[in-house]
């Protein structure tokens, strides 16, 4: 809370559609979208948010419960947390939901906050070679460094991998290889998986508060469906490679899909009824984010874009994102029938996607690297970020916000796709284009011939005033000067200012004079001629002189102003000045 | 006199997907009734008026955002033998009634569900006085809060008049609830330049502070009218 204001400013300028409800950038929660979920955990229909923390990586890896802003409760967990969901695994009144926390080959359940259940994946077949070769060393039948060299042969050539102790075995150095085989070898070889991803789906209601069951990816290339309240497997069906991201639809007992983001690079889409992936989408870079809105699926990719599939893997749209994405949510708004895409990018901000079609962006203090949109405490509308340095971000959205489906980012403007109400061609307008047509060479000779004739005049009269130095610009390689003047005075006395500035990179002038044509009937000068000082280059040199106008009829003429230089008739410069009327009356 | 025509507005149940304009219609309907009925009163209740048998009546709009506690304080504002065992949440709004020495009060119990929030605004031109309930447990959503309060302060119906503002910074009990001023703060209540306001920490099960605010309430309601 301590931080809303500061936000505050910022965001009223960038968002008006959000509240900053709450922003700690200390919150020490290091986690992504995959373990983030948002529970009605104590049935108070107030939501919490569950978040299983990874901590360093290597230690402090939590199972933290927020209620509100603060922190509810806070659980170890053993290992690091592959993901994290909350289901109902019964019909027993309250309907609290569980929490199942994916760490290695584990699923830890936890109800009303307590450890509940431990699921463990089954054991993988152990390869029948490697078996054979352990037990003879059980017997003590061969030394370490022959099982080592045997067992270096079964890696190689073998389909069924070896088994975990085996490999660690293999990296040993031969002094350790003896204690480590005296140690193990009398316990049974067993190869284990790990969870990759966690997901859920409903047993056979399709209702909010239905009893849903666990969905499992694994490193092995599988995917598990567990029963809610036994934990048996339900179903398991094979991918060609790891999952990495999981989307879970449909009813286990009526019709499902799964939709799987694999390590090659692909996603396939399995069906109830089908132990093989049904479609598969090729991607030209790796998945990122797996997002399904509606029929559709969302996919972020790795080189900064985002593609729109239908469930079928038909390609439906790409677009290109400003920097690589980071995660990426769903926005379900069911009460506005309103769903959405949040993307987090690198560059510290969250895109809203609506298709393909940008309609919002949030920009947020840190890099988000999980987003989850829902209910939260008691609103409906609440988005939950953390941020890459720890922080926790909670945005409401506004009860009248609207979020238009226009395209929020920059492209042609609205009005060049409307059509212009242009008039009929008229019979003049024809008779125009035939004549054009019909002489084009010729108005194009008239054309250019005038052209030429225009610009050679322009010319003639520009070479006729450096000839006779009428400009106030001197480009004579001896003497470059500039001069400007200025009139200063409402008269009938005025003080004429001359700036004159050598433009010479190095070279000062001298013996320059300056001398005034007016008409003496008019105005008279103190002085109408005097010398000009030595010009230092690139300094500006004001010279002051002063007009006295002699008429009082109210009217003006023109003084000119010539830069001479000594032994020279032509002028170097000239220039007009354009005498203002005397608006005064003589003092005397 | 209203109670006869709505004391419980039960058609809002069936409502929730109702089209907005559909809602205010009807919610027109019913207050050109009332206010027909108003004209009725005749002379006799003016003749009551002046001789001092009757209170003077007063509409005061309740607000807040859902479970702050509205429907709670309203409830214990009532006489005892008219209060209800069980609070649960108002859908559209309830009109109740209670007196104090010198008003009486019609207070329209507005429900605070997000999606009957666009009711609040149909009923600002009758209220004389708005009872503004914050849940002070709540520290996530006093933003929502601070959101509604300054809708309700822009609305051309409401911005020009001065009509008196009682904050009910209610579930003082629960445990770290923030203070009243702390509530007034984050409200921003200092801004309110233009109206009378007042703001007291509540626990509206117990029934403590309300006598406080609603008192306020009274006094400024009064100083108004004379």
């Amino acid at each position: 809370m301590s931080s809303a204001p500061e936000m505050k400013g910022n965001a009223e300028i960038n968002n008006s559609k959000w509240l900053d409800a709450h922003y700690d950038p200390v919150a020490n929660l290091y986690t992504f979208s995959s373990c983030i979920a948002l529970a009605d955990l104590h049935g108070d229909g107030e939501n919490k948010l569950v978040v299983g923390d990874l901590g360093t990586g290597s230690c402090n890896m939590k199972l933290k419960v927020y209620r509100g802003t603060g922190l509810m409760s806070e659980n170890t967990l053993l290992d690091l947390p592959t993901g994290l969901v909350a289901f109902l695994m019964d019909q027993h009144e309250p309907r609290t939901p569980a929490i199942a926390v994916a760490s290695g080959p584990f699923i830890y359940v936890y109800k009303n906050l307590r450890p509940y259940f431990k699921f463990t994946l089954p054991p993988l077949d152990v390869n029948a070679l490697e078996q054979d070769v352990w037990n003879q060393a059980r017997e003590d039948m061969i030394d370490p460094l022959s099982l080592k060299e045997m067992l270096d042969g079964i890696r190689d050539k073998a389909d069924i991998p070896l088994s975990v102790r085996s490999l660690r075995f293999l990296m040993l150095d031969p002094q350790d290889m003896e204690a480590f085989v005296n140690l193990y070898k009398e316990q049974p070889i067993r190869r284990q998986t790990v969870i990759t991803c966690i997901s859920t789906l409903k047993k056979n209601m399709a209702d909010e508060d239905a009893v849903s069951c666990l969905v499992i990816g694994t490193e092995s290339k599988d995917v598990y469906i567990l029963d809610p309240e036994a934990f048996t497997i339900l179903s398991k069906m094979s991918l060609p490679s790891a999952p990495t991201q999981m989307d879970v639809t449909g009813q286990f007992d009526v019709e499902f899909r799964i939709t799987v983001a694999c390590r090659n690079g692909n996603i396939y889409i399995l069906r109830r009824d089908s132990q093989k992936p049904k479609y598969c989408i090729e991607l030209s870079s790796h998945p990122v984010g797996l997002v399904r809105i509606g029929k559709n699926v969302v996919v972020g990719c790795a080189q900064e874009t985002l593609q729109g599939f239908t469930q079928k893997g038909k390609k439906l749209w790409t677009v290109c994102l400003p920097a690589p994405v980071t995660t990426m949510g769903v926005m379900d708004l069911p009460t506005r029938g309103f769903q959405a895409v949040l993307v987090g990018l690198a560059n510290c901000e969250v895109h809203l996607y609506r298709d393909k079609n940008l309609v919002s962006t949030i920009k947020t203090p840190d890099v988000v690297t999980s987003i989850c949109f829902g209910r939260y405490g008691r609103e409906d509308g609440t988005l939950i970020m953390t941020t890459k340095g720890g922080g926790l971000i909670v945005k409401i959205l506004k009860r009248t916000a609207v979020i238009d489906d226009k395209d929020a980012a920059p492209g042609p403007p609205l009005a060049q796709s409307i059509r212009l109400n242009v008039p009929k061609k008229t019979k003049l307008y024809v008779d125009q284009t035939m004549r054009e047509r019909e002489n084009a060479v010729a108005m194009h000779r008239a054309f250019q011939m005038d052209l030429s004739r225009l610009r050679l005049a322009a010319a003639r009269a520009y070479v006729k005033a450096l000839e006779s130095s009428l400009t106030p610009m001197s480009s004579s390689l001896s003497e470059p000067l500039k001069m400007n003047a200025v009139v200063q005075g409402l008269g009938p006395s005025f003080k004429l200012t001359l700036n004159i500035q050598n433009t010479a990179a190095c070279r000062p002038v001298m013996n320059l004079a300056i001398s005034f044509l007016y008409d003496e009937s008019l105005y008279s000068m103190r002085t109408a001629f005097f010398k000009i000082p030595l010009l230092v280059p690139g300094l500006n040199y004001p010279i002051d002189t002063f007009v006295e106008c002699l008429s009082d009829k109210g009217i003006s003429d023109i003084i000119k102003v010539f830069v001479l230089r000594e032994g020279k008739s032509a002028p170097l410069l000239t220039a007009h000045i354009n005498m203002p009327v005397s608006e005064g009356l003589p003092l005397n | 006199m209203k109670t006869a025509i709505c004391h419980h507005v039960d058609f809002f149940t069936s409502g929730v997907c109702m089209l907005n304009n559909k809602v205010g219609r009807v919610i027109e309907a019913i207050i050109s009734e009332t206010s027909g009925i108003r004209r009725k009163m005749g002379l006799f209740d003016k003749l009551a008026g002046w001789l001092g048998l009757k209170k003077k009546e007063v509409n005061v709009l309740c607000l807040g955002l859902d479970n702050s506690g509205k429907t709670t304080i309203i409830n214990h504002l009532k006489p005892t033998n008219a209060q209800t065992q069980d609070i649960v949440p108002t859908i559209g709004f309830s009109i109740e009634k209670f007196k104090t020495s010198s008003l009486s009060f019609t207070v329209f119990d507005m429900s605070g569900q997000g999606r009957y929030r666009n009711l609040w605004e149909h009923y600002y031109k009758e209220g004389q006085a708005i009872i503004f309930v914050v849940d002070s447990g709540d520290k996530l959503r006093m933003v929502v809060a601070k959101e509604e309060l300054d809708t309700l302060l822009n609305h051309p119906d409401i911005k020009h008049r001065r009509i008196p503002l009682l904050f009910f910074a209610n579930k003082m009990d629960v445990r770290d609830a923030l203070s009243s001023v702390k509530v007034s703060q984050l409200l921003c209540l200092e801004n309110i330049k233009d109206k009378p306001w007042h703001i007291c920490a509540s626990d509206a099960v117990k029934g403590e502070g309300l006598q406080e605010g609603v008192d306020w309430l009274q006094d400024q309601i009064r100083t108004m009218k004379t």
